[in-house]
Formats: C-alpha cells, sequence, structure tokens
C-alpha cells in the first residue's frame, strides 16, 4: 500500500486550519479556515498562495533534449528561448492526452517540464520508455528537491517587488521567465499559473528553502488558499482539468487534444518536430477543427465534440457528469461545474472599479456536439430536471490587468444604444452648438500636453478647406514620358504645383533625396513602406507567392515602440513568420537595464549579426532619447547586411535638425513621419528616400511611390495637402528657435516636476528628456485615474504603460508633450508654473481649473507662424469664401 | 473542520441522524441542519426546497443543500405537509453555514403524527452519536 506523499509544507497547512485531504496520492490542503468562497475571492482581490509542489517536476538535460521534447510533447519546445515556458501536452498515438504539462526554459542547456501530481508515475514510465529511441537525454525526477509554489492576483506584483528588493521581476508578459535572490535564497519565477489572474507567478525553490519563502509572503499578506478554491478558480478561467477536459470524457471516451480550445496554442505541427507522438491524429483533429470553425462539418467525426464554456441561465448548479440537451436532444455532458463566486465591477470601461458587493454564479465547462457555438441555449439535465443555459465564450477576461473580471453570461457585450434625435433642426443646432463648445474648450480652456497633438495654424486652416478639399488629383510617373506625372483629372494643375513645392521644401527639411507626401497619416506611410519593401524583395519574380520581409527589428510595443511597428499592428501582414516560434519574425532592440527608454547600443551588435534583419525600424511613440541611427547604420554596414534601415520619427519629425538629430546624416535609408506631431502641419503622413538615383535600391523608392498610389490612396486628401505646404513653410523658417524652445520646455518641465517630488522618467543627469515627451510615473495602474483627474482640471495627457506593465489598464505613467503649449508661446518659466499645478492635482487632489483656465488665457496666441498682420489682406479674402 | 466540542447543539432541539434538527412551534415543526452538517459542508452556495404544500413522509427527500464540492440530500426527519420555505437562502445560502439554527431555518412542518418527534434524538444522545 502507498504511504501518502507529504510537501514540505504539509506541516504549515495543517497546522494553520488546512482541512488536509488526499490528491493524488498527497495529502494536500482543500481549504483553510476561511472556506473555499473566501478564498477564491481574495485571489481575485488580492493575492492568494498556492502550495503545487505536489505536481510533478522533471527536469530534461542532453544534446538530444530537444529532439526528444519535440517527440514527446505536442509543442514546439525549439520555439522556446531562453527565459521563456509554454503550455504543452504529453500526447498518445491517438492523438488523445496522457497529461497536460509546462515546459519551462530557465537556462540554455536545461528544460523543466511540470506534470499534475495524479500522472506522475504514468507521465515518468511513458516518457523513460520514449527515451530508449534517444541516446544523449537524461531526466531526473526533481520532484523531491525542487518545491514549487504560485502566488496570483492583483496584489501579487507588489508582495514580490517588496521580497526582492532592488531585484528585477520577469518581463512583464506571460510565460516569461527570471531568477532572482529572496532573503539569500536563489529564485527561479515564472510569470504563468491556473488561475486566470493576468498577474501571476509562480516560484521554484530548493526544497529547504521553500517554508522560509511561503511565510515571507503570508508575511506580506498573501492568503494561503487550498486545492478547492485553485479548482474553482480555473474553471472560471476556463482552463482544463485532467480527468475532466482531457483524458476520459463523463462517458468513458478518451478526448481528443483538439477538443481543448487551448490546443491552437499547445500543438504545433511544426517541420521541426518530426513525426512527433500523435502528430497523424493531431493533424486530421486540426484539419477538423478548422473546417468547424468555418461551420462546415464534413469532417466532424474526425472532432465530434468540443469543450465550451457553459452558464446556467437559471436555478441550480452544473456539475461534472450532468447530460445536456439541445432541443430534446443529448448534446453532451458537463465535464467541470459547480457555483463559483465573484466581484461585482460597477462603472464603464477603463473607470470600472471592483466593489465590495459579493455574487455567486452556476458555470461550468462542457464537451458539446462540435456543432454547437455561443449563444446556442442549452438544458443541463440536474437530478431529472431540465435546467436553461448558455454556451457563452468566456467567463472570465485577463486582458485588462491588473484585475481578472467575471463576465456574467447576461453581460457579455455591453452595447451602447444611440438614439437618434427625429427632428433635424434640433439634432443640427446640438452638433454646432457641441463643436463650438469642443473647440473652445480645447483652444481657449486648456492646456494641451497631449504629445502626438498639435494645433496648426489659421492660415494653414483655412488653407485646407479652400476648394482643393473637395478635389481629386491621382497622379503618376509614366517611363514613356520620361516619369513625368500624368494626372488623370482636369483642374489640377494648382495642385500639382503645390504638391511638388511641399516635396521641395520636405526634402530640404529632411535632408534626404526624395520625399513622398501623398499618405494621409504616419501609420499609412508605414504601411505604405512595409508594402514596397514587400514588393521590391519580390521584384525579380513576380509568378510565385510574393515572399514577405523575413525578419524585422523594432522596438516593443511595451518598450515604447508604436503600433505601426509591430505585428499587432501595420507590420502584420508584411512580416513572414519565423518557423522556429512560429510567430511573426521579430527581434526586439534590447534596452538598458537601469533606463528602459534607451536602447542598449552594444547588445544590438550580436543581434544583428545574429538575426540578419531585412528591415530595421527605429522610432518609438513613447520616447525620450535619440535613436542610435549612427551606430545601427555602422553595425549593418559592418556585418555587409542588405537591409533598409528606418526611423518612424512620428513624434519627432519636427524636431529633426541640429538640437535633436539628423537621421540622413546618421545614415538612415528611409525616415517616416507623421507631419502633425512636433511638425506644424495638417494631420498627414510623409515617407523620406535617402536612395540616390544612381543607387540599385532606388527601385525601392519606385515601389514607395506605387504603393502610395495606387497602393495606399485614390484621394489623397487634398485640403490638408495644401495646409501642409504652409505649415511647411513655416517650418523651414521656424524651426531654429521653436526646435529649441521645444527642448529646453521639455527639460525644464520635467526638471521642475521632480523638484515638486514627483517621479518622472529617464536620465536625471540629462534633465530627463531629450525630445518633446516627459514620462511621468504615477503609480501602478494609476494612470488612468490621474489622467482623469487632470482633465477635470482642464488639463490634457494621456495614461501610458511603461516597460514594467503588463498592459495598457495597468498604466503607471502619464505621457506629457510640450511641443503645443510651446506654440502658443510657453516657455521654460510657465512650465515651472504648470507643473506647481500638476503636482497640486497629483499630490494634493486640489482643484485647480480655474488657474489652468487663467494660465491658457495667456497664450492664445499662436507663434512659430506668419502673422495675419504681414498677409492681412489675403488671409480676409480667404475668410470670405466662408460666409 | 472544527472538532465537535467547538461546535454548537441548543438543547431544546431534536436531531436526526441525517443531522437535520427540528424545533417544535405549536403545531408546526421548524427543520434545518445542525452546526455539524453545515461544518462538514463547507460553504454552502447553493439550496433547494421544497414548494409550500408539498407532504412529504419521513424519510423522504425534501430538497438539497449544495457546498463547492458536493451535492447533499435532506430528509425529513418527520412527515407532514410544507407549510412554509424559508426564501432568505435563495440569495443568502450562507445563512445555513453562519445562522444554522436561526436564519438558516429551511422549512416548516404540520405534523400529523407527534410521535414521530420521538424518534429523534435529544441533544445529548446526537452528541453521542456524532462522537460514536
Amino acid at each position: 500500500m502507498k504511504t501518502t506523499l507529504k510537501t514540505p509544507l504539509n506541516a504549515w497547512h495543517a497546522g494553520h486550519g488546512g482541512q488536509m485531504v488526499e490528491f493524488g496520492g498527497w495529502d494536500m490542503p482543500i481549504q483553510y479556515e476561511q472556506g473555499i468562497v473566501q478564498e477564491h475571492l481574495l485571489t481575485r482581490k488580492g493575492a492568494g498562495l498556492f502550495d503545487v509542489s505536489h505536481m510533478g517536476r522533471f527536469a530534461i538535460r542532453g544534446d538530444d533534449a530537444l529532439a526528444f521534447l519535440q517527440h514527446v510533447l505536442t509543442n514546439n519546445a525549439a520555439a522556446l528561448e531562453v527565459e521563456e515556458s509554454q503550455y504543452t501536452l504529453i500526447p498518445n498515438e491517438q492523438g488523445g492526452a496522457i497529461d497536460d504539462a509546462y515546459l519551462y526554459r530557465f537556462d540554455a542547456d536545461e528544460f523543466l517540464l511540470v506534470v499534475n501530481a495524479s500522472n506522475r508515475d504514468k507521465d515518468w514510465q511513458h516518457l523513460q520508455a520514449q527515451l530508449t529511441k534517444f541516446s544523449m537525454v537524461e531526466i531526473i525526477d526533481q520532484t523531491d528537491v525542487l518545491a514549487m509554489i504560485s502566488l496570483q492576483g492583483p496584489k501579487s506584483k507588489q508582495i514580490m517587488l517588496n521580497l526582492i528588493g532592488n531585484g528585477p521581476l520577469p518581463e512583464p508578459m506571460r510565460n516569461q521567465l527570471g531568477r532572482t535572490i529572496i532573503n539569500g535564497t536563489a529564485v527561479k519565477i515564472a510569470r504563468t499559473g491556473y488561475t486566470g489572474e493576468p498577474i501571476c507567478f509562480e516560484l521554484f525553490v530548493d526544497r529547504n528553502a521553500v517554508i522560509d519563502l511561503w511565510e515571507a509572503i503570508i508575511a506580506q499578506g498573501a492568503h494561503p488558499v487550498g486545492l478547492g478554491a485553485r479548482d474553482t478558480l480555473r474553471l472560471e478561467a476556463g482552463l482544463p482539468l485532467y480527468g475532466h477536459e482531457l483524458g476520459e470524457d463523463p462517458e468513458g471516451k478518451e478526448i481528443p487534444i483538439f477538443a481543448s480550445s487551448l490546443a491552437r496554442f499547445a500543438v504545433s505541427l511544426s517541420d521541426l518536430k518530426a513525426n512527433f507522438i500523435g502528430r497523424t491524429a493531431l493533424e486530421k483533429q486540426f484539419k477538423a477543427f478548422k473546417r468547424i470553425v468555418n461551420r462546415d462539418f464534413t469532417l466532424i467525426a474526425d472532432l465530434p465534440r468540443r469543450i465550451l464554456a457553459v452558464a446556467l441561465t437559471e436555478k441550480g448548479i452544473a456539475r461534472a457528469g450532468y447530460p445536456v440537451f439541445r432541443e430534446g436532444k443529448l448534446v453532451g455532458h458537463m465535464t467541470s461545474g459547480t457555483m463559483v463566486p465573484f466581484w461585482e465591477y460597477e462603472g464603464v470601461g477603463i473607470a470600472s472599479q471592483r466593489t465590495d458587493k459579493q455574487n455567486r454564479r452556476a458555470i461550468g465547462l462542457a464537451l458539446l456536439n462540435s456543432d454547437l457555438y455561443e449563444g446556442d441555449a442549452l438544458e443541463v439535465e440536474i437530478r431529472g430536471k431540465l435546467v436553461r443555459a448558455v454556451i457563452v465564450p468566456y467567463h472570465l477576461r485577463s486582458e485588462a490587468p491588473p484585475n481578472a473580471r467575471a463576465i456574467p453570461w447576461d453581460r457579455i457585450q455591453m452595447e451602447k444604444a444611440v438614439t437618434i434625435d427625429k427632428q433635424t433642426s434640433r439634432k443640427v443646432t446640438t452638433l454646432l452648438t457641441k463643436a463650438i463648445d469642443n473647440t473652445s474648450w480645447r483652444q481657449e480652456r486648456c492646456i494641451n500636453l497631449i504629445p502626438s497633438e498639435q494645433t496648426s495654424s489659421t492660415m494653414a486652416r483655412l488653407l485646407s478647406i479652400m476648394d482643393p478639399v473637395g478635389r481629386y488629383a491621382e497622379h503618376k510617373p509614366v517611363a514613356a514620358f520620361s516619369d513625368d506625372n500624368v494626372f488623370y483629372y482636369q483642374g489640377t494643375e494648382f495642385i500639382a504645383e503645390v504638391e511638388a513645392l511641399l516635396e521641395a521644401e520636405l526634402v530640404q527639411f529632411l535632408g534626404c533625396v526624395d520625399v513622398e507626401t501623398r499618405l494621409v497619416s504616419g501609420q499609412m506611410a508605414n504601411m505604405a513602406l512595409f508594402s514596397a519593401l514587400v514588393d521590391y524583395i519580390n521584384r525579380s519574380d513576380r509568378k510565385r507567392e510574393q515572399r514577405r520581409i523575413r525578419k524585422v527589428m523594432n522596438n516593443h510595443i511595451i518598450k515604447g515602440g508604436h503600433l505601426s511597428a509591430q505585428p499587432m499592428g501595420a507590420l502584420r501582414d508584411f512580416v513572414a513568420r519565423d518557423p522556429k516560434t512560429e510567430k511573426p519574425a521579430t527581434i526586439n532592440f534590447p534596452v538598458l537595464e537601469h533606463n528602459p527608454f534607451k536602447i542598449d547600443v552594444a547588445a544590438c551588435e550580436a543581434l544583428i549579426a545574429e538575426h540578419r534583419p531585412e528591415l530595421i525600424i527605429l522610432g518609438k511613440s513613447m520616447t525620450i532619447h535619440t535613436e542610435p541611427v549612427a551606430a545601427i547604420r555602422q553595425f549593418v554596414d559592418a556585418q555587409g547586411l542588405d537591409c533598409v534601415i528606418m526611423y518612424d520619427m512620428a513624434h519627432v519629425l519636427g524636431l529633426v535638425g541640429p538640437y535633436f538629430q539628423e537621421p540622413f546624416k546618421e545614415g538612415a535609408d528611409i525616415v517616416t513621419g507623421s507631419t502633425h506631431k512636433t511638425y506644424f502641419g495638417t494631420q498627414r503622413g510623409i515617407i523620406g528616400s535617402n536612395y540616390a538615383e544612381t543607387d540599385p535600391r532606388h527601385e525601392l523608392w519606385d515601389a514607395i511611390q506605387r504603393r502610395a498610389f495606387p497602393g495606399s490612396v485614390s484621394n489623397h486628401h487634398l485640403g490638408t495637402l495644401l495646409g501642409l505646404l504652409l505649415a511647411a513653410y513655416e517650418m523651414n523658417h521656424f524651426k531654429d528657435t521653436y526646435q529649441q524652445n521645444v527642448l529646453a520646455n521639455a527639460k525644464a518641465f520635467a526638471r521642475a516636476l521632480s523638484d515638486c517630488g514627483l517621479e518622472v522618467a529617464g536620465d536625471a543627469d540629462i534633465d530627463f528628456t531629450e525630445t518633446h515627451q516627459v514620462i511621468l510615473n504615477v503609480g501602478y495602474a494609476k494612470g488612468p485615474e490621474f489622467a482623469q483627474r487632470l482633465e477635470e482640471n482642464n488639463i490634457i495627457v494621456n495614461y501610458q504603460a511603461t516597460p514594467l506593465e503588463e498592459g495598457f489598464t495597468a498604466s503607471g505613467s502619464l505621457r506629457i508633450g510640450v511641443q503645443e503649449m510651446t506654440r502658443f508661446g510657453m516657455t521654460p518659466k510657465h512650465f515651472q508654473t504648470l507643473a506647481q499645478l500638476f503636482c497640486d492635482v497629483i499630490k494634493k487632489d486640489i482643484f485647480v481649473k480655474d488657474q489652468v483656465v487663467a494660465l491658457r488665457q495667456k497664450f492664445l496666441n499662436m507663434q512659430y507662424c506668419f502673422t495675419e498682420q504681414q498677409f492681412e489682406e489675403q488671409v480676409q479674402k480667404l475668410h470670405t469664401f466662408f460666409h | 473542520m472544527k472538532e465537535i466540542s467547538e461546535l454548537n447543539f441548543p438543547k431544546e432541539l431534536r436531531y436526526a441522524e441525517d443531522h437535520e434538527w427540528t424545533k417544535p412551534q405549536g403545531d408546526t415543526v421548524v427543520v434545518g441542519i445542525s452546526d455539524y452538517a453545515q461544518d462538514q459542508l463547507g460553504d454552502i452556495v447553493f439550496v433547494e426546497l421544497p414548494q409550500v404544500g408539498d407532504t412529504l413522509a419521513k424519510g423522504g427527500e425534501f430538497g438539497t443543500v449544495e457546498s463547492v464540492k458536493a451535492v447533499s440530500e435532506l430528509y425529513m426527519p418527520v412527515g407532514g405537509e410544507i407549510v412554509a420555505v424559508n426564501t432568505a437562502l435563495e440569495d443568502s445560502p450562507e445563512l445555513v453555514n453562519n445562522e444554522p439554527y436561526t436564519g438558516g431555518w429551511m422549512i416548516e412542518v404540520k405534523v400529523p403524527d407527534a410521535g414521530e418527534m420521538d424518534a429523534l434524538m435529544a441533544r445529548d444522545a446526537y452528541l453521542e452519536f456524532l462522537k460514536g
């Protein structure tokens, strides 16, 4: 008879009110004195601490370790970089699960596989049997020497920070790993968990150190949580439990791996996995799955049922094993289910807050026929009675850190009803009145500090609404006419000249060979550039499927990179998949440990050599430093790389010059930009190219023009084009003083904010910033609240997540730009006054709106533009067109 | 879970082997579950009770009490007609845990055969039963 095993914390649990039960061969706490319901709620509200040392932990080492893991696991182990982990399954040849597991790569030469306690022996036997196919692999069972505990919940991050002092946490993304020292003990940390909490840490430590670590975490305010709440938490998160959603179904049949919604992430059919165990069966299941997603049921026999989330819509509790019906027919069974508590939230959107009100709901997971979908009504048979239920897409959402939020079935989508006023004159009056109020508010009573915004001069704005605003002027260079532009419309002589003059002004401003001006936004400019690069790299073969850009180096969005440069943004359809990681082939700029806003230039050299990118995108939307264009150019040239170095100057275009940087002089090939942030313009985008006519790469410029028109635009918004020419004149005329004053104001503001006790990001030695931006840290997840408070005081900034935060809802900083108010004439001493008002609002919660309005009223006249007195007669004439 | 000595069993009630308690109230009897039962069950999250007007025999199932982990049937300690049910348990099932003898009462039964009460255990007998 086997004795029940005990984790190193067993005596602690028993001595602290733990109700001990047998689980998978181990003596474990099912709950403590507070009970399952409270333990669940305390995890969602604060931090729950779980002893998971009963789970199996196997170390896998050796030259063949990777090949072995590719063979016995479903996921692509080759995709794991050091300090990454992945969810995976141990498959059998039939495409069912022997177990589900997590694979961690803390070190380059060792993997750690964590498996379910109840399957540890079975998994061990299976892996041992598979080892015979490989020679240089060893597996070591570390379950007894390495302890594992899990800390989950919104307060868990602060607890970890308190314990590690100045040590680093792993990168703020799920599955990232790291190591640290806590009270002298080495601890491995994983941002993983089984609760659906976005702020989550699983900790691995020597068994002799776990009790002290556990007690230190409890002392910081974490609540011990037993297996009972562990199950309700994972159920709410929709996570599978072996024996319920994997393994045998309630009718005793094996559940195919693809029945689980996580299979899409956990199963890889990469060539790097050769003919791994279960491959054939899984390929069949995947094929059926893809068709089912398309509501095509021709292969439903290969995946007859899937695991779906189910919520009861009337009273009762649906539990594992209960049959499920739809329109009188049996369609499956519950695999898990119970009554789960949750916190009520009040408020709308990002302002929504957790209340102290607890509620309960009967939810579960069920294995149901594959032709059922979200929204389908069901009936669950509970002790002979049919109780109504519905299929829901999820029970809980984790994408708004720091909290996981319960989404009850009747609150899945909050549709805001917009009522249309039937009385036309009233709705027109309302619109006009509100537009007037809004303009008056922003232009006369607010201090506008959003870094991506600007007000253009009256003259530029008037020009933007002159006749061209309703016209077309499509044009293309035609080789038959020596590359002269052919215009497709009539009446275009004026605007054609405007466009040519604009190009000339921008060429002079940027110091490059060519500028494309037809794009209507910065992101569109980036997309046109990406599209042109794809066009260019395929120029020798137009018959085959056009290949994508092989590898792109960029600033990650977490580190301030713009959306355009991310695979989730504009880059998506232009970057290739990396066959090793099965993800978009991007490599991010490394940053300095002590200043995550600055690129670690030294570390770039090796990365560029290793990854050999085809496109390097410099530039960020959260930016306080220059970009290392010259250094990157040097690395690229030294390695003889065929690579396009692009600088997305969206934010800093207006600063191009000796006081900031001159990218083309430093060696950039391409510059893209928004014309409406630090640059004076109307809202448009441009692409500057430095390829000389004689450069073979000049064909890329030709491609840029084609992908601008007809690739991106048909009508290229001639109104703002006309306004932009005037803005370009202003820019070239006033840039010297403007640029110096923007930078001086930013530094003065940053210094003043810091002096009054606020935490300003960046290097204090250089007065924090080299751009128009100032970044203010206001506390983890406090950004939205302070941005709202400032808006109530007529100061407009935006909240932003720093490189340490898990997502924009957990934003801990405010992003500020001085460019617009500089244009209205504010100087360093005024920014010092403004800093004091900031302090009053943020530190003391004083209402200072009247003072803010008074300050703004001193700066209603735009500087750095041609005053109307000079051009009075013509400006009057412009006005007359609008009565 | 608590030791028996830490639990509470009012002297004036009578108890069934299935851990229901009864309290005579004129010609009706109020029924609930004992402190021992609620402690064993853990957090109670759902209670299903019969309809007013139902008539059930002694030993018949009159409902269920559910915790996160398990379902427990409730059995009539005495037979009769259900004249009242505690509707508060619908929104606050935790009353059974927190006030098993007062706010957590479950049903009120009109008992035709008062002799059935004698078959139930007095407090001390129930304590012996629990310890044994």
